[in-house]
Parts: structure tokens; C-alpha cells; sequence
């Protein structure tokens, strides 16, 4: 049986690890096996499991890589997140890795998409249109038809069946949609075990560090989803156990870091200031339905529809009926969040065109709101620890007198 | 002992620890029960803060289970049993406040770091301005720069106010400071001199800092440094030179201790703030 303390060195030796052994490793278990990267935010990790193949994210290297090549193909004023997934795959760290799917988060990941193509040789990408609500309120937008939802969801059904028939030639394997079913199964369940997590965290977050759980989560990156699973139930069982004080500090949750993580020293700062995480969107590709999908029926229907109606919010997703600032509003008080931290990528569009709606909201609904920026790399957390426990101070001694 | 709710803060600095125990008991002449300050002098923060903690509470008759909440400021993760933590500004400011109601600001001297603070007549911060990662216009650096001299840390205010003349280092670089003072001493230059010196680069800084805070009125001098009479008096000087006529600063015997002591005072209420969130009297942070 593993302990706590193994249990997290595993995790944080698959996150320190660049070169992916741990994914290397499953490819090389067997003939035939197959290895699709996926870019942020959105991960359409059963098609590629019924195909086959291993999901593994790639999200950047934050401060374990230095770019240098990967800073030749993009602009300085854009964030770092496709510099370092270029670096990675121009130092081979992704050599092994047989189809890259680019969504389209945002205008930098998109532009990654065409640029990978470009510029890395041998290694094939998918581009993969998401579907966005179709106009913006107020803007040019605001009057365009919304296709008929049977319409979006025919796209995506259609953008979904394109991957899985990609990976498929690839493996080899059928797209009999009993393997897509199986591997719904596999992802609800997963899916599930991460949502435990978050349930008990919030419950008891002075047994669940921010930075633990966050390595927990990326430990997912390279990992098969049953073993992440049972690793994520570990943590969960492991920690529950733990006899810890509970400390005077501040419940908080944490968004906008939904794409470009956030350095380990980073989030770790924010357990060092005198904050309790109960949510974040952090690796939020496992988290991104907010209830199992259907398993009876046609499964990429199932899929499909899952992605309408049951979706968490993101920035990085336009829908015309939803209010991501109300939404944010609901979870602070679903956690009982005594505030809420807006820790956005520096120049990642979606999250910091997203902050003046959320932070006027939470202001409106009277739930202090502090905000900072950070870089992948970045790696002095002096001035965030001091803004964030001054934030906490601040809030514990004045936000209810 | 007590029939009254029992706090302690504790501060611990880059060269000393400081502990206050203050209650909520209403028989007393004030909050403040007592205070403890102990040099951690090469050893490991942490010990030294349980050591303090312990001393004092033997002091006062006490258990630590007397004791309903343990504020830490400072380095936190030298005092784990602590049950909260407040940062050095906002203890500062409540410090500041209960030793001298009068005051609105309060200027922090300590070991690495110095900061001005402006805050409300309930202690709120409303503006603060720290020093960076240099030392120089720290108490450290005054410190190493005294024993360079061969002076205590205690005859450096003293000495200073002696002085005839100052020889201040060329530039604010604590580092190279340290080669100045070797050349100044090489020279024959008095070493009173060359603390008033000192005092002039270190007030230079301080001067900025309340400035920059927009500070008015009486402010304290708190943390270490305040208990150099050489430096505020040629801060004081300072300021009447640039024209700052507008700031009185003042002083307190128990100013380098105002840290642990706003600890303390806010730990009470916390104390009472989760105690009535909780509907009980106990700890407020057992789980």
C-alpha cells in the first residue's frame, strides 16, 4: 500500500519530467500503441482512448524548460504557453508522441496549430474546431443566428468523429462505438474521482495543499485515466487520514488559470499565504463536464451533447446563455469561498478580457476579489505571497465587521 | 490564572524572536500581559520561537492550552503551532496603534526589510511601502556595519549623536557599503562619524518610504531599528530638511516588540470572530 509521501513523489516526479518517461514507457508496453498529445483547454480524451491510444497533455513546461528556439515563432506580446510546447517539441521531448490535437481555445493555440505544422517535422497535427454560442453581447455579433442546437451538435459530433477515425488509423483499431462507450465509462469514472477530490477539499482543504493536489491533478497529464483514477482516490483516501491543524486561513477560490499553468512555486505560495484553494480551474480538461455522460444510447451523441449541456464555463468557450461571472458567483458561495483569487496567464486574452465582468460581480455579490498576473516561468513569489496574505489579512479581520 | 480569552503573537524576524501575550480581560490596565524577546543568534528560527513561547507562558503561570489563539507574523513557518497568521504590516499598524492611539502611521525599521505604513484610526492599512531585497536600508545592515567597528549594536545610536561630522558610504549598496566603511576607517575617519554616516544612507531611504505612503501626523518608529536614537535623530533631521514638517515621529519602549504585540490583538479577534461563527468557545482552528 502507498503512503502520502510516495504517493505525491510519484506525482511530482511525473510532473518535473519533461521527457515524459512515464508515457514513453506505456507506448513501449506494447506493439501497436499510440500516443496523441493534446494542447489546452479542452481534451477530447474519449475518442482518443476508444482508438486506442494514451491522452497525454501538453501544457507547457513552465520553469523546467528554457526556450530559445520556441521564442523564434511567436510574437513577445503573446503568452509563453506555445513557445514552451515548441520547445519541447524541438529539444524531441515529444518525438514520441504520434498526432498532436490543437483546439481552438484562443487565437495563440490556434496560430500553434499552424505554426506546428510548419515547423515540426514528422509529426502530424489535428486542428479541433470547439464549438463556440455563436455572437457576442453587444458587439457586431450580438445579431447572428445561433444554428440550432441539433445543428452544434451535429458539428461536434462531426469534429469528434474526425479525431477518433484520425488516432484510429493510427492504432488501427475499429470505431465500433462499443469502444467509444467503454471508454465514456473510463472517463466518467475518472472524471468522477477528480470531482471526489474536489468535493473533499472543499470539505476539508487544510488536509488537501493547494500545491498537492495540483501535482496530483497533472500527474493525469501522462498517465493512463484508470491509473490516474486510482491515484487520484489514493491522494484523497491518504490525505483524509491525515491528522493536520486546521489553520485561520481564508477560503479562496482560484481562476484563470485554466490554459498556461501556473509554476508548482506558485500555487505552493498561495498554501504558504494563508489561503485554503476549495476550487480552481486548474488542468481543467479533467474537470470539463460537470456530470458523467451518458453511457446507454449512441455514444457520440452522447458526447457530443455532453459538451452543451453539461460543460463547466471556461473563457476559452463563448456561450450566449451563459454568465461566467454569475457562475463564478454561484461556485464562491457553492464552496463557501470567503474570496476569490483571479491568477491569470500574462497576456492570455480569455482570462484577463474575462476579469473586469468577474471581478464586478463578485464585488456586486460582496465577495472580495484580489488579482495578479504570472508566467509560466515565473519564479519570485515574494510580491504574490505578500499581495495574497495581505488579501487574506484583509479579508479575515475586515470583510464581516 | 486567566478567566478572560489569551492570545499570543509572535514575530519572528531575521535576528530576533518577540512574543506578546495580550487578553480580552476588562480587570486589567490593558490587553497586554506581557512580552518576551530573544535573539535566534545562529540557530534555528524555529526552535527559538517555541523556546520564547514556552518561557513566557512559564512566565505567567501558563499552559499552552491557555492560550486560544497563537498569531504568527513574519516568518510563519517558524511557529507551526501557530493557529493564524498576519502579515508584518497589518500587525504593525495594530501595534502602532494600541502603544500610541494617537498615531496614523507607523514606520517599521526591522533586520531585512523596512516599511511604511498609513492606516486607519481602526488599524486598517491603507497604504504601505516596503524596501526591497536590498539590506541597506535595513537594521542587518547596521548591525554588520557596527561590528565591522568593533561597537555594540546597543552604542551605535549613542556614538552617532556624537558625531562631529558624517561620512556616509558612497553609494546604498549594503555590500559595497561594507568596502567604504573599510576605507573610511582606513582613512582615520572617527567611527562616530561614520554611524552618522550610515544613519544619513539608511534615512535617505526611510524618508522615501514615508513619502512615498503619503504619511502625516505623529508616526511610530517600531521594529528594531526604533530603539536607534542615533537614526531617528538624524531622520528627524532628514525630514525637517526636505520640508516634511508635517510628520512627528515618535517612539515607544515597547515599539520593537509592536509586531508580536499586533499579532496578539488581532489573534483575539479572530478568536472572537470564529468563535461566534462557530457557535462555541473553544480554539477557533481545531479542526
Amino acid at each position: 500500500m502507498t503512503t502520502l509521501d510516495a504517493l505525491l513523489a510519484k506525482a511530482e516526479d511525473l510532473y518535473m519530467d519533461t521527457r515524459y518517461e512515464a508515457a514513453r514507457a506505456w507506448k513501449a508496453a506494447a506493439p501497436g500503441r499510440a500516443v496523441v498529445g493534446h494542447a489546452p483547454v479542452f481534451a477530447p480524451v474519449e475518442v482518443i482512448v476508444a482508438a486506442g491510444a494514451l491522452p497525454l497533455a501538453v501544457a507547457g513546461a513552465g520553469d523546467r524548460v528554457d526556450v530559445i528556439r520556441g521564442d523564434a515563432y511567436f510574437q513577445s506580446y503573446i503568452c509563453r504557453i506555445p513557445r514552451s510546447i515548441l520547445e519541447l517539441a524541438f529539444e524531441g521531448n515529444l518525438d514520441f508522441v504520434d498526432l498532436m490535437v490543437f483546439p481552438s481555445t484562443c487565437d495563440v493555440i490556434r496560430n500553434l496549430s499552424g505554426v506546428w505544422t510548419l515547423a515540426v517535422e514528422d509529426q502530424p497535427a489535428f486542428f479541433l474546431d470547439v464549438p463556440q454560442g455563436g455572437g457576442a453581447p453587444g458587439g457586431g455579433l450580438d445579431t447572428a443566428p445561433v444554428p440550432p442546437r441539433a445543428v452544434r451538435e451535429g458539428f461536434w459530433a462531426s469534429q469528434l468523429r474526425q479525431v477518433w477515425e484520425r488516432v484510429a488509423a493510427i492504432t488501427g483499431a475499429s470505431t465500433d462505438p462499443e469502444s467509444l462507450r467503454a471508454a465514456i465509462r473510463l472517463a466518467n469514472d475518472w472524471r468522477g474521482a477528480v470531482r471526489e477530490l474536489y468535493d473533499a477539499r472543499a470539505e476539508e482543504p487544510w488536509k488537501f495543499p493547494a500545491g498537492a493536489t495540483y501535482l496530483v491533478l497533472a500527474a493525469g497529464d501522462v498517465l493512463p485515466l484508470d491509473e490516474h483514477a486510482e491515484m487520484v482516490r489514493d491522494y484523497v483516501r491518504l490525505s483524509r487520514a491525515r491528522d493536520l491543524r486546521r489553520r485561520d486561513n481564508i477560503r479562496v477560490v482560484v481562476q484563470g488559470s485554466f490554459c498556461e499553468r501556473p509554476p508548482l512555486g506558485l500555487v505552493r505560495t498561495l498554501d504558504r499565504a494563508g489561503l485554503y484553494v476549495v476550487d480552481d480551474d486548474f488542468v481543467l480538461y479533467s474537470r470539463w463536464y460537470e456530470r458523467d455522460i451518458d453511457e446507454e444510447g449512441d455514444p457520440l451523441a452522447n458526447l457530443a451533447r455532453a459538451f452543451f449541456d453539461r460543460s463547466r464555463t471556461t473563457a476559452t468557450v463563448y456561450e450566449r446563455d451563459q454568465d461566467r461571472a454569475q457562475e463564478l458567483v454561484a461556485r464562491a458561495r457553492r464552496r463557501r469561498a470567503d474570496g476569490v483569487v483571479l491568477m491569470a496567464a500574462s497576456f492570455c486574452d480569455p482570462a484577463l478580457l474575462d476579469r473586469p465582468a468577474l471581478t464586478a460581480a463578485l464585488q456586486d455579490a460582496g465577495i472580495p476579489v484580489t488579482d495578479f498576473k504570472f508566467a509560466e516561468n515565473t519564479s519570485q513569489f515574494s510580491a504574490v505571497r505578500e499581495q495574497v496574505g495581505t488579501f487574506s489579512d484583509s479579508v479575515r479581520l475586515w470583510s464581516r465587521t | 490564572m486567566s478567566n478572560g480569552i489569551i492570545a499570543a503573537g509572535i514575530d519572528v524576524g531575521s535576528s530576533t524572536v518577540q512574543v506578546a501575550l495580550v487578553t480580552d480581560r476588562d480587570d486589567l490596565d490593558g490587553p497586554l500581559l506581557g512580552t518576551m524577546e530573544e535573539r535566534i543568534r545562529r540557530r534555528i528560527p524555529s526552535r527559538v520561537a517555541r523556546h520564547a513561547f514556552d518561557n513566557i507562558l512559564a512566565a505567567h503561570g501558563l499552559a499552552e492550552s491557555d492560550v486560544a489563539y497563537v498569531a504568527s507574523t513574519g516568518d510563519d513557518e517558524a511557529v507551526p503551532f501557530r493557529h493564524g497568521h498576519f502579515y508584518g504590516m497589518t500587525t504593525h499598524a495594530r501595534g502602532a496603534l494600541f502603544l500610541d492611539p494617537e498615531v496614523r502611521g507607523a514606520l517599521d525599521v526591522g533586520a531585512l526589510h523596512s516599511r511604511a505604513i498609513v492606516f486607519s484610526p481602526e488599524g486598517r492599512v491603507e497604504r504601505h511601502r516596503m524596501t526591497g531585497q536590498c539590506a541597506s536600508g535595513s537594521g542587518q545592515f547596521l548591525e554588520n556595519i557596527s561590528r565591522y567597528l568593533g561597537v555594540t549594536l546597543d552604542e551605535v545610536g549613542p556614538l552617532s549623536l556624537q558625531a562631529q561630522g558624517a561620512e556616509p558610504p558612497s553609494g546604498i549598496c549594503a555590500v559595497l557599503a561594507e568596502t567604504d566603511v573599510i576605507n573610511l576607517v582606513s582613512r582615520g575617519v572617527p567611527t562616530p562619524d561614520i554611524l552618522r554616516g550610515l544613519h544619513v544612507s539608511v534615512s535617505q531611504r526611510l524618508g522615501r518610504l514615508l513619502k512615498a505612503v503619503k504619511a502625516k501626523g505623529p508616526v511610530l518608529v517600531t521594529g528594531g531599528g526604533s530603539r536607534d536614537e542615533g537614526l531617528l535623530a538624524v531622520l528627524r533631521e532628514r525630514l525637517e530638511a526636505q520640508g516634511t514638517t508635517d510628520i512627528e515621529l515618535r517612539t515607544h519602549p515597547l515599539a520593537p516588540l509592536a509586531g508580536a504585540i499586533g499579532a496578539g490583538l488581532w489573534g483575539l479577534v479572530r478568536h472572537r470572530v470564529l468563535a461566534e461563527q462557530e457557535g462555541r468557545e473553544g480554539a477557533p482552528a481545531a479542526p
